[in-house]
This record gives structure tokens, C-alpha cells and sequence, in this order.
């Protein structure tokens, strides 16, 4: 018989106050009601001094009682078993937490160390793996290499150590524990099985998938919980940005500060911005702040936070704004740009450059020798030596907006679509004018009036218009508007890779109101956007996601360190540090900025027992790292104690024993007014 | 007539009604009578008449008969206006019992039965309950009602904690103006030295006294064994006291006790009746009408010397 907590035995010792109690002689309490006490003198008290002889089973029982209790405190259990399990194998898994929060002070390092400690204690009989986790988990020493190479496990898992670092991404300890279980292979089988979780185990840990699993029962977790020095920390992260993703779009941080920090002062700055630009402020302990960054004069990409000791959670990449350029090319009369009846001049004046998109616009009667993203023509008719080259242009993925001028577009439009069966007329001018109706406004080329809002054509009027006929066209010409006359006012189609837009009316004042229209800029950015050059006002990203790219092209990607790794189409890439990524694909160039996940900034330790709320199993001596060879040993035993379980049959004994001494306490006490009762009876006789 | 004839005090208290008590012990005392020697038992002799046709023989004087050859009747005043006040104690020390009843239910059994029986022979009684003063007075009346008032009045249970007996009687002798018998039931558990003086007073003021003392058994014997703290019912204050220690000394005190109230009782002229509550009502009653016999024995012999 040995014990887990001998020292508890000593409670045994309060067995002294029962008997003491019990040996005490005390005066008589009892009370008598008595007439008069004019003929009674006082006496002095009188110890009783016969000790009750019945009470000699209860004080047995009390102090069976006590002595039981201390040594189910105390834990008992067989040695002998114990010895055997202790000499059986185990089966351990080294867990090392390797997310940001790792970074600071020297906790790395004494991870590193407990691991190096733990598997340097382990047997050669034993079976060691090792793995790092930070957001997702990652096999360094799995138990089959140790299988096959378990005598120069000790350098080779050194070396493997060695070559780790902590990454920037946050923790997700649940789904670390859930794809460490069945790392535990079949040869494992019948060893002890346990889990040396080496982290600082901080609140921002992610503990809620472990509520998706049964924790197998012969598993056990040991935490070694790595602390810092101190716990004070200033996180920030990004609140929310301006939709417009422009230059001087506002910013917002969140700013936390840790429970119990002693830490007050924070200064938020642009990095190398000018001293005149910061925050410099105060936030309470455990408190969490929205703020405003302040401006951004240098078009600086990072907003530094200082006043804490720990800067891994110090630092906010935000992107720059990034306009995609569109190339545009007035097919047309460069001169007509100042004409106010010209269509050019219109279009000159709508596409102004905005923070996503920076139109180019450019005019000329030939078709440029860089291909343009959008062709427009408006007011002319090209000559029909260029129809094959404007069909090339758009089958090739170029954009062309075509307004029918005259019958004369005809040909063009018929060398585009390839459909014999379309003709242009002049339509009849001696109309009034004509409005639009069925509006497909569900259709992609027209997403910017999906609102209902903006639905209300009634006060775009169209003066002159062209008769477009289509006929045998199939699908291939789809109707977006029509006049109120049933003729199409604006047709659709794919050609190849890209679109044509016919328009039959144009939006200079000669044709119609559209150019002085709200109408206008809104249709001709969603053309724009459906021809795929939108670009989304720059995404904060976490480290840990996969970068947003163009699953039909390959991109090459350049770290935040200048690595750069180039992707074929339909590869994705997970950003796995802090910072601004480079994109780089065939057409364009954006960057892309990386941050750290809030949660890791939040840096107070938890309690190993929370774990325990969670179904895992830790062992006994679940404290700080640095723990003595002794607690080792303690672990063993209080993994056999735990086995045995055998303080349960104590307990049920000494429930017994303070049942039976109940019962014996309220028998004397009914055998004393059974007494007393028979007392009187005899003075009544 | 022995003690075991009589009804059992501790089966009498057991009913609940003091009514039905009172008439228990009184008609089993009045049926024993007719065999009994001591078939007079009024009170008091006032004076002789002659006979007429039709009076009770029993009550002819034969002495006076053969010694004078005419035919007497003896009368009795008592027969027309003895009052009796019946006075009770009421103080805590009376709530002492150790039979299963206590002393105050003793001593109203005893008053509803005293009560009873004089109403049934035509006396008036009355009733005064007293404590540190008197509580309650009911004057001495014979009519119909008047023994049921009596009766609901002993069975309001005591209020007052102390005795001041001698203030009691005191005042009670300012309430009597008529001349009567006073029957004074109490447990006599308080100083006497003042008592004998107002006993003296309600002599002199001509009344009959009769002193009932009621003792309980427990009190009488102090059959106490274990040590313990003793409590007084009338005070509160406890004493610790070993009985075994202390009997002796408490025996001794209570004879002298008893010794002065017997001497006072006959320096003035008081029938003093001693009753352990042990003892049968009935035997309590018998010793009292033999004593009224004897007295009134001793009155008509010196009526007879008188004729």
C-alpha cells in the first residue's frame, strides 16, 4: 500500500480531539425546575465523575471515522501494480506551441528546452513524437520514425528543433488536440498513452472543436505552461475601413489592453511618420478601445503601436490603395474631346479615376498597337478593312461598346457577331422621343441599377435612335433594354472571350439625355466591373488564410522578406506571415496586406483545468513548467492511483462508519430519555 | 376507612374537567357518609330549638334529653349563612409537580371540590386566587351559576410569578367584612414571619380559618439524584446543586418551616392541614369535616355548658 499525498496521513492525528472530547469531564448540564430554592444552599459543580460507558463505541467510531479521512486524502493505492505500470512503456506526444505569442520573452527557447528535457527523459523503450502547432498541427518526430530510429532519436530530434521557429499565426489548440489524437498510431497500442502540452496556453486560444470529440479514455494530457514575465500587453487590430478604400478613407483600430495590466500609456503611430501624427494616450487595464489612425501623410503601410514590452501584436499592415488601370480607347476623332456634342467629350468627363479603378482614356481613328481593355465606338463607323481586327480584339477577351451611327454599322455588327441576319435603320425622327422600358436590370452588364432604387428611367430620354434588327441570331444576341417602342435599345454578347455592347442610341446630347444623366457613369463603371476590372478595396487578410487570387491565371507572389514564389492557375497560397504580399499576376500588380489573428494578442494565461471542462483528461500535475524529477514519479503514481480509483471504497466506508455512528449517537440518546422517563416512572411509584 | 379506598390523585387529575373532578370526589365522600360515624357536619352551632313533628331525629340532643327530658334540636348557623372564601395561591411555585400533575391542579381540585360540596349543602362560597396580590374575587354567594363561575375562574392557569402572602391576606382581610371561614390553599413557599401577623388579624376579625399547605412529593422528600442546576420557578435564579450534598440541610430547613407555620397556626387559632398532593382528595376532605366535627364537638359542649 503506498500513497499519493502521504502527507495528508498526518490528519489522522486529529483523532486526538474525539478522545480528548470524549475523556473530558464536564460539569452537568441539566436544567431541574424546582419550586422555591429557599431551603437549598449552592454547591460547588461537581465534575461527573463517572465517564459514560456506552460512549466508548462512539468515540471508536469517530475516530474510524477521522482516520479514514485521512486516508482517503491521502490516496492509497497498491504499489506493487504501480511498480508494474511504472515499468511499462509510454507512448508520449510532445506538443509545442510555435504561434506568435511564442515570440515573446524567452518562451521559445524554454519550450524548446521542456521538450528537449522531456524526450531526453524518456526511455529508449518509450515511444516520443513531437509535434509544433499553431494554428493547424505539424508532425516534426512521428512515432513511426521513432519506431524505426529510436536510438539517435535524441540528435535528430535536436536538429529538428533546432530548425523551428514560432510562426506568426494564432492558436488553435482544439484543432491541434483533435489531429494530435490519432497520431497515436496502432504501435502505441499498449503503451500509456500521453499528451505533454508545452505552450503558454494564453486566453486566445481556441478550445471550442474540442466540444466535437470524445477525449479517449486512456489519453492524458500533461500542459506545461510556459509564463512570461509579465502578462501586460497592448494588442491592436483593424476595426473597420472605409468601403472606398481611398487614400484618406478613415481607419479604424481596435486597441485592447490585458486584465490586471499595469500598463496605461500607448503611442499609435504610422511607421516613420512624422511625430506630429500620433496617438498618444491612455487605455485602462482589460479595457478595448475603438480609434481612429491618425493621418497618414507618408502613405505609410504600417500603423505602429509602442508602449508595451511585447511588440509581435504591436504592428498593423494596412495596403495602400491600389487603382487598377483600364486602358480605354475612343475609337474616334482625338480632336472632338472639347466638343460638347462630341460623345468623347462625355466620355473624357465620366471616367474619372476613382481608388479602385484609374481609366486611361485615350482616342484615335486606329485601333492601338497595345491592345486596350475597352474599345468604344460612338459616332462613326469603322471602315470595314478594321472589322477583323475590332472581331480579333474582342474574341481575344477585349471589351467593345459599339453605338449603331447608321445603317452602315450593319456590316460591322454583322462581321462581329458572325449572324448575317442583323440590320441598322435610321429610326423615325418625327417621333417625339422614346424612353426606355424592360430594363434587364438583373443582368451583369446592368448590376449598378439592381437597387430599385435607381430603377427610374422615366427621365432619360432618347431623341434619335437606330433601328436594330435581329434575326437568326439564336442566343447569341441578348436584348439588356428596349425602347417603348419594343426595339432594342441595348443588345449583349460573348464573343469569344469577350463582350460586344450595342447601343442603338448614343449619349451625346444630339441622340439623347443619357450622358447628362445619373445614368451614365453608373452603366459605364458596370461595364467596367463586369468586364472584370473591379478591384475590391484592399481585404485585411489574417495570417493563416489563402491570398484572394485569379483561380484562371498564375500569379508570382512576393513574401514580406522578399521571397517571392511563383503559382500556376488554380493554385492557392496561405499567407503565413505578417505583412504586405506582393500579387503579381499577367495583368496586374496588388498587394495585399497580412495580419497577425486578433485573438493572439490576447495573452493571459488560462488555467490548464479549463481544458478539463472540455472532456480532456489532464494528469494530476498539471502546473508550470520547470516541474522536479519528483513530480515526475508523482505522475506515475497518481496515474495509478487514478487507475485504482481506490479512495472511492474509503469513502464508502467511512459513509458507512458516519451512518452507523448517527445511528449510534441518536440510539444513546433515545437510551438516555428512556432512562430518564423510567426515572420518573419510579418516583411516581 | 383506609387510603386505598379512596380515589387515586393522580387518576382523578387525569379528568380533564375540573367540574366533573369536584363531583367525583364530593359524592363519593357524601355516599361514604351514610355508614360514616361522623354524620353531622355543619359547621358552625348556633343554637337549640324545640322539636316539631317532622324534624330530622338524627339531630335531637339526647343528652339534653335525658338529662332534661324535653326534646331538642340542635341548630346550626352554618346551615343558613356559613361563608366560606376560599382562597388560592396562584404564584409559579404552585406549577411544580413531579406526579404527572402539579400543584396548582391539586389545589383547584381541591377548591372546585371544597366549593361544590358546600354549594351542595347549601353554603355560599367564594373564590380569591392571589399571587404577589390578589388577582381575582369572587364573594361568597350560594346560587345557582355560582359554582361554575367558581370553577372557570380555577381554571385560569396562574399568572404572576412571585408569593406575597402576607400582602395577599392583608388585602383579603379588607375585602371580608363579614365574619366566615377562610380556606387559604397555598404551598406556603415564602417567608411566614409576616403571614402570622395578618393570620392574626383575620382571627381577630372573627373569621374561621382553615390553612390547606399543599407540598408535592418531590418537594417533601427531595428525592433528587443527579446533580444539576435547580431553577426557581418564582425567581428564575439557578443555583448548582448536588441533592445528595444538600438534602439533609433542605429537610431540616423544611421541618423548621413546618414547624413555625404549625405554631403559628395554633397560637392562633387556624385548623392547619398539611397535604402532600400525593394524598386522595377525599382523605383531604375527610380530615377537614373530622376537624370541623371535632371543633364543633368542643363548641356545643361548651353550648351545653352554657344551658
Amino acid at each position: 500500500m503506498s500513497w499519493l499525498f502521504p502527507i495528508y496521513l498526518a490528519g489522522a492525528a486529529a483523532i486526538i480531539a474525539p478522545i480528548l472530547l470524549h475523556l473530558r469531564r464536564r460539569p452537568p448540564q441539566d436544567r431541574v425546575e424546582f419550586s422555591t430554592l429557599m431551603f437549598l444552599d449552592a454547591s460547588t459543580p461537581v465534575p461527573v465523575s463517572k465517564r459514560r460507558l456506552e460512549n466508548w463505541l462512539l468515540l471508536l467510531l469517530r475516530c474510524l471515522a477521522l482516520i479514514l479521512l485521512a486516508l482517503m486524502f491521502a490516496r492509497p493505492f497498491l504499489q506493487s501494480e504501480s511498480a508494474a505500470s511504472s515499468s511499462a512503456d509510454q507512448a508520449t506526444l510532445i506538443l509545442l506551441d510555435r504561434s506568435a505569442s511564442m515570440r515573446r520573452d524567452d518562451l521559445w527557447k524554454r519550450g524548446l528546452a521542456e521538450a528537449e528535457r522531456l524526450f531526453k527523459a524518456a526511455k529508449i523503450t518509450d515511444r516520443i513524437a513531437l509535434a509544433v502547432f499553431d494554428r493547424e498541427l505539424t508532425q516534426v518526430w512521428s512515432f513511426e520514425e521513432d519506431r524505426n530510429t529510436s536510438a539517435n532519436r535524441s540528435a535528430a530530434l535536436q536538429s529538428r528543433l533546432a530548425a523551428l521557429a514560432p510562426t506568426w499565426s494564432g492558436t488553435q489548440l482544439d484543432r491541434a488536440l483533435i489531429a494530435a489524437v490519432p497520431s497515436f498510431d496502432a504501435s502505441t497500442a499498449k503503451l500509456k498513452k500521453r499528451i505533454h502540452l508545452i505552450t503558454d496556453l494564453q486566453e486566445g486560444t481556441h478550445l471550442d472543436a474540442l466540444r466535437t470529440i470524445a477525449w479517449p479514455a486512456e489519453l492524458t494530457l500533461h500542459v506545461h505552461r510556459l509564463d512570461p514575465v509579465t502578462n501586460d500587453n497592448f494588442a491592436v487590430a483593424l476595426a473597420a475601413r472605409d468601403e472606398e478604400g481611398s487614400a484618406d478613407a478613415l481607419i479604424r483600430v481596435r486597441l485592447s489592453n490585458t486584465r490586471d495590466s499595469a500598463l496605461r500609456d500607448f503611442t499609435l503611430a504610422w511607421e516613420k511618420g512624422p511625430q506630429a501624427d500620433s496617438i498618444a494616450a491612455q487605455i485602462p487595464a482589460g479595457a478595448s478601445r475603438i480609434l481612429t489612425a491618425p493621418p497618414n501623410s507618408t502613405n505609410a503601410t504600417t500603423l505602429t503601436l509602442t508602449g508595451d514590452k511585447y511588440d509581435f501584436d504591436n504592428r498593423l499592415f494596412i495596403a495602400p490603395p491600389q487603382p487598377r488601370a483600364v486602358r480605354i480607347h475612343f475609337l474616334g476623332d482625338e480632336a472632338t474631346r472639347d466638343e460638347a456634342a462630341a460623345p468623347l467629350y462625355y466620355l473624357a468627363r465620366a471616367l474619372q479615376p476613382t481608388a479602385t479603378l484609374a481609366p486611361v482614356l485615350t482616342a484615335g481613328k486606329a485601333i492601338p498597337a497595345q491592345k486596350p481593355d475597352v474599345l468604344v465606338i460612338s459616332g462613326s463607323t469603322p471602315s470595314a478593312g478594321t472589322h477583323a481586327a475590332l472581331r480579333d480584339f474582342v474574341s481575344a477577351g477585349g471589351f467593345l461598346v459599339e453605338v449603331a451611327s447608321s445603317s452602315a454599322d450593319a456590316a460591322l455588327l454583322q462581321t462581329l457577331t458572325g449572324t448575317s441576319g442583323i440590320t441598322v435603320k435610321d429610326g423615325d425622327a418625327n417621333e417625339d422621343y422614346r424612353m426606355l422600358a424592360d430594363v434587364k436590370t438583373e443582368h451583369p452588364l446592368l448590376k449598378p441599377f439592381g437597387d430599385p432604387k435607381l430603377r427610374d428611367f422615366t427621365k432619360l430620354r432618347f431623341w434619335k435612335h437606330r433601328q436594330i434588327e435581329v434575326k437568326d441570331a439564336g442566343n447569341k444576341l441578348e436584348t439588356l433594354a428596349n425602347f417603348d417602342n419594343g426595339q432594342p435599345a441595348i443588345l449583349s454578347a460573348r464573343i469569344g472571350k469577350g463582350t460586344l455592347i450595342v447601343m442603338a442610341s448614343g449619349w451625346n446630347p444630339g441622340d439623347s439625355q443619357l450622358a447628362l444623366s445619373t445614368k451614365f457613369v453608373p452603366l459605364l463603371y458596370g461595364w467596367l466591373a463586369a468586364a472584370g476590372f473591379s478591384h475590391d478595396p484592399a481585404a485585411t487578410l489574417l495570417v493563416g488564410e489563402d491570398l484572394p487570387l485569379d483561380a484562371a491565371s498564375g500569379h508570382t507572389i512576393t513574401e514580406p522578406e522578399g521571397k517571392t514564389h511563383s503559382l500556376k492557375a488554380g493554385e492557392t497560397f496561405t499567407a503565413t506571415q505578417i505583412g504586405l504580399y506582393k500579387v503579381q499576376s499577367a495583368s496586374h500588380t496588388k498587394t495585399v496586406a497580412v495580419n497577425l489573428p486578433p485573438d493572439e494578442g490576447r495573452v493571459l494565461p488560462m488555467a490548464p483545468q479549463k481544458l478539463a471542462e472540455y472532456g480532456i483528461k489532464l494528469s494530476s500535475g498539471a502546473d508550470s513548467a520547470g516541474a522536479s524529477e519528483t513530480s515526475d514519479e508523482r505522475l506515475t503514481a497518481s496515474d495509478t492511483e487514478q487507475k485504482q480509483q481506490s479512495w472511492w471504497y474509503v469513502l464508502l466506508i467511512l459513509l458507512g462508519v458516519l451512518l452507523l455512528e448517527t445511528w449510534v449517537a441518536g440510539r444513546g440518546g433515545s437510551f438516555k430519555w428512556s432512562a430518564q422517563s423510567s426515572v420518573r416512572g419510579a418516583e411516581e411509584t | 376507612m383506609s387510603a386505598t379506598a379512596f380515589l387515586d390523585p393522580a387518576a382523578l387529575m387525569r379528568i380533564k374537567s375540573l367540574e366533573l373532578r369536584a363531583k367525583v370526589v364530593v359524592e363519593g365522600l357524601w355516599k361514604g357518609m351514610h355508614r360514616s360515624p361522623y354524620h353531622g357536619f355543619s359547621v358552625e352551632f348556633s343554637e337549640y330549638r324545640a322539636y316539631v313533628q317532622g324534624d330530622d331525629p338524627r339531630y335531637i340532643d339526647w343528652k339534653v334529653l335525658a338529662r332534661s327530658d324535653r326534646t331538642y334540636i340542635k341548630k346550626f348557623e352554618d346551615e343558613t349563612n356559613l361563608r366560606c372564601q376560599l382562597v388560592i395561591d396562584h404564584s409559579k411555585s404552585m406549577t411544580f409537580g413531579s406526579l404527572g400533575y402539579t400543584k396548582a391542579d391539586y389545589a383547584a381540585t381541591l377548591a372546585a371540590t371544597l366549593a361544590s360540596f358546600l354549594m351542595k349543602q347549601g353554603d355560599a362560597a367564594g373564590l380569591t386566587t392571589f399571587a404577589e396580590g390578589i388577582e381575582e374575587h369572587l364573594p361568597p354567594r350560594n346560587r345557582p351559576g355560582h359554582l361554575r363561575r367558581i370553577i372557570a375562574e380555577l381554571e385560569r392557569p396562574a399568572k404572576a410569578a412571585g408569593t406575597s402572602l402576607a400582602l395577599s391576606v392583608g388585602q383579603l382581610a379588607d375585602l371580608l367584612r363579614k365574619r366566615g371561614m377562610i380556606c387559604l390553599i397555598t404551598d406556603l413557599l415564602a417567608p411566614v414571619e409576616h403571614l402570622e401577623k395578618q393570620l392574626a388579624l383575620l382571627s381577630a376579625m372573627g373569621h374561621d380559618l382553615v390553612l390547606f399547605h399543599l407540598m408535592d412529593r418531590a418537594e417533601i422528600d427531595f428525592s433528587f439524584e443527579k446533580s444539576a442546576h435547580f431553577r426557581d420557578a418564582e425567581t428564575g435564579a439557578e443555583r448548582f446543586i448536588d441533592p445528595q450534598l444538600v438534602r439533609e440541610n433542605y429537610l431540616k430547613r423544611l421541618q423548621a418551616h413546618r414547624d413555625t407555620i404549625q405554631m403559628a397556626a395554633d397560637r392562633h387559632n387556624v385548623e392547619y392541614h398539611f397535604c402532600p398532593t400525593d394524598q386522595p382528595l377525599e382523605e383531604v376532605l375527610f380530615n377537614f369535616l373530622s376537624a370541623r366535627q371535632r371543633k364543633k364537638a368542643s363548641k356545643s359542649a361548651a353550648a351545653r355548658v352554657a344551658l
